[in-house]
């Protein structure tokens, strides 16, 4: 190992160190500016009374009493502050990128857990977790606390856009940074600063839309802004603590977790050409990304300050070393980018249950049923998912076929019983039959089989629009860019007759309708989404009109 | 008296060098035997996943009853083997036969957009991918253990303490190991 496990303690240590220092002393000027202001400001009104002109200047030197009481002062603030940032330090990290938990039932999602798992066995088995940022930007981040909680983070456009071995080279990155303690390091250091931006941004809207009602805000509010301020610039400062080589350290570190330069260096190549994923919420917290989600100019460039203050190498350093490891070069890459672009893929189901592989064979009206002692029928195995229609014990009777069974002998009528049993029963809200469960983009939706609408979770909505498993219909396509243009002169009609709005097929208990809604204003599809369990009613064809504008828009945008 | 000195000098420096070495080899050997527990437990996790991708194979493909025997055959022998050389073995035919099996689920398509399938796929997949991480954490581990415990001066204290050398645990491809025959 060339960098052994002694000098990363070692190194490790003496960041901390310096950081925490750093922040004493900060707050010990901090304190030292405020106590002289407020003391300079008392000496002034005193001598405005008494009518002395000329003020000595003696006042800025501090007696001992003075100076202990600053630095008492500045250690309890200071050390209030790390101790404050330091708790949960992960869940607050996490909290202000807005990353989610993995969800098993998710196929990229199991392949993400998957290939962490396997990252954290090549590493000799640290713990590590995953967690998704449900953004369509590309990027990976990997955080730690002193409670030796190690997660490693990436973005819903990460999973959907590279192969699995390129997120494997990833995520071996992340470990690498992981495993030799530099993320604990660089996780606090940007922390103690960066973490309290979003609250800077908050407070600064604050002021500017009071001023622009005329109102004038408080000197409180002025001061806190200042101190975050203040508090944005010196995070800035201790940027110098995270050296940018720790980036190509990592790097090198993957590929021997990994031995696969080629694969970091296409992921490494594909999120640098675009969807960084600047304007990420947290996106200030830099330093953990394995690239910067912004692009800055310090970071492509050399030099002492960029060497200083940048979080980053440039990016083409980082691909000539990988490329130099892999034996290829540059133009493997470009192809790899542009094959990326045009994958063949196949079209969207369009009709009902297509995806569904036990609907193949049973959408044929081929069944009876003895129901209540009377031979009903032909129905398709379909007909048959209505709710309380057919039960284990329900004689069966298929067309062509002699025998008569109960359904539960039959082995299709059982395989179909059996599937039937694993789904929930929700019904179509507009139909009232069984919604099927299927796998649609990696996330689980349910397909009603009569009307082809769809009902979705809204946080597998945002996953299902990022991902690209699916070509669309060309008449699904015109749609599509018709709505989008016609979005910018003027908003489709919804209807909000309350009579035909739709109850949610989840909270049927409780008698609510869904509010009717466009998804955005600037994909203007029509949606039904309950505002307590968060399910979107689609339309037939609705959600792949969606799915298609965003891609087309995503296109106009490269 | 000063050759007394001197003699106390040598010995306490080589007892605590020594001492040094001991503990330095015993927190690589913890390393090697770690490195081998996590390659047990993925081989293991193997052995579970096959019952369930024979039992859907099954339903499928019923015509292709040899090739889902030669699994369950290679999953037993890997299951019953012990010892270094026989796992490897056993494993590496099993591994061999899973390839013949799924290189034959492409002729069926039904059975390749089994949902079920699908997650098992990935199951095996990306065990198949932890095993191999566990093998090259393992032998990275044996060979620093190797390396520091055959080296001077450390060889002394390994050979007191007898500290034996571990073999790797290598995945030998069958087609690669055959020396390729030349013809004119």
């Amino acid at each position: 190992m060339p960098y052994s496990f002694t000098q990363i303690e070692k190194d490790k240590g003496r960041v901390i160190v310096l950081v925490f220092f750093s922040l004493i002393v900060f707050y010990f000027l901090t304190a030292l500016i405020l106590y002289w202001s407020i003391k300079g400001f008392l000496i002034l009104q005193i001598n405005a009374e008494s009518e002395r002109t000329n003020i000595p200047y003696q006042w800025m030197w501090l007696y001992p009493k003075e100076m202990i009481a600053i630095v008492s002062v500045a250690l309890i603030v200071g050390i209030g502050h790390w101790f404050f940032t330091m708790d949960h330090l992960v869940e607050k990290m996490l909290g202000a990128l807005r990353a989610e938990a993995l969800n098993p039932s998710d196929k990229y999602h199991r392949m993400f857990q998957n290939i962490v798992d396997e990252v954290s066995v090549a590493t000799g088995g640290t713990p590590m977790e995953g967690v998704v940022i449900p953004t369509m930007a590309m990027n990976a981040f990997a955080v730690a606390d002193f409670s030796g909680r190690n997660v490693i983070g990436v973005t819903e456009g990460l999973l959907a856009r590279l192969t699995r071995a390129e997120i494997e080279a990833v995520v071996g990155h992340e470990a690498a940074h992981i495993v030799s303690g530099d993320c604990l390091s660089a996780t606090v250091t940007t922390s103690l600063f960066e973490l309290y931006n979003s609250m800077r941004i908050g407070l600064g809207e604050m002021i500017s839309s009071s001023r622009s009602q005329g109102k004038k805000s408080d000197g409180v509010v002025y001061l806190s802004y200042g101190v975050l301020t203040a508090a944005t610039f010196m995070g800035k400062i201790l940027r110098m603590f995270i050296s940018r080589q720790r980036e190509l350290r990592a790097d090198a570190a993957a590929v021997r977790l990994t031995r696969d330069p080629l694969s970091l260096s296409q992921s490494l190549y594909t999120i640098s050409s675009r969807w960084r994923g600047a304007g990420l919420s947290g996106e200030n917290l830099e330093a953990i990304f394995i690239v910067n989600p912004r692009f800055s100019r310090l970071d492509e460039s050399q030099g002492f300050f960029a060497n200083l203050f940048s979080t980053h190498p440039p990016v083409a350093e980082r691909l000539s070393i990988l490329l130099d490891m892999a034996h290829s070069d540059a133009k493997v890459l470009e192809k790899k980018f542009l094959e990326r672009q045009n994958y063949p893929r196949t079209l969207a189901p369009e009709t009902p249950g297509a995806s569904l592989s036990l609907v193949n064979t049973s959408s044929e009206k081929n069944w009876i049923v003895n129901k209540d002692g009377q031979w009903q029928g032909p129905f398709s195995l379909l007909d048959l998912a209505n709710p309380g229609f057919l039960q284990v014990d329900t004689w069966v009777k298929k067309l062509g076929s002699e025998r008569i069974e109960q359904a539960f002998e039959n082995t299709e009528t059982r395989d179909f019983l059996w599937k039937k049993n694993q789904q929930q029963t929700l019904l179509c809200p507009k139909c009232r039959v069984s919604l099927f469960s299927e796998a649609y983009e990696g996330a689980s939706i349910y397909r009603c089989q009569a009307c082809n609408g769809v009902l979705v979770h809204e946080n597998d909505v945002e996953r299902i629009v990022i991902r690209q498993e699916y070509d669309f219909s060309p008449r699904i396509k015109e749609i599509a860019q018709k709505l989008y243009q016609e979005a910018s002169k003027k908003l489709p009609h919804i209807d909000l007759t309350n009579a035909n709005l739709y109850a949610c097929p989840q909270c049927q208990h409780i008698k609510a309708k869904m509010p009717r809604m466009l998804y955005s204003l600037v994909y203007p599809v029509v949606i039904d989404k309950c505002s307590f369990c968060g399910f979107a009613w689609f339309d037939k064809d609705e959600l792949e009109i969606l799915q298609c504008m965003i891609e087309q828009a995503d296109q106009k945008n490269a | 008296m000063i050759v007394g000195v001197v003699l106390l000098v040598v010995v306490a420096v080589a007892f605590l060098l020594s001492v040094a070495v001991y503990n330095a080899l015993i927190g690589m050997r913890q390393a090697v035997q770690n490195g081998w527990s996590q390659i047990d437990v993925q081989l293991k996790r193997r052995h579970d996943l096959i019952p369930n991708l024979i039992e859907i194979a099954k339903g499928y493909m019923a015509h292709e009853r040899q090739t889902l025997e030669n699994v369950v055959k290679a999953r037993q022998q890997a299951v019953d083997a012990s010892g270094l050389q026989d796992k490897q073995q056993a494993e590496n035919f099993l591994s061999s036969t899973l390839r013949s099996l799924f290189a034959v689920v492409e002729n069926y398509p039904n059975l390749k957009a089994d949902q079920q399938m699908l997650r098992l796929h990935e199951e095996l997949t990306s065990t198949e991918n932890k095993i191999a991480f566990a093998r090259q954490y393992y032998n990275d581990e044996v060979t620093r253990f190797n390396t520091a415990a055959q080296t001077f001066p450390n060889n002394i204290v390994a050979v007191l303490f007898n500290f034996k050398s571990y073999d790797f645990f290598e995945i030998v491809n069958p087609a690669e190991k055959e020396v390729p025959q030349v013809k004119f």
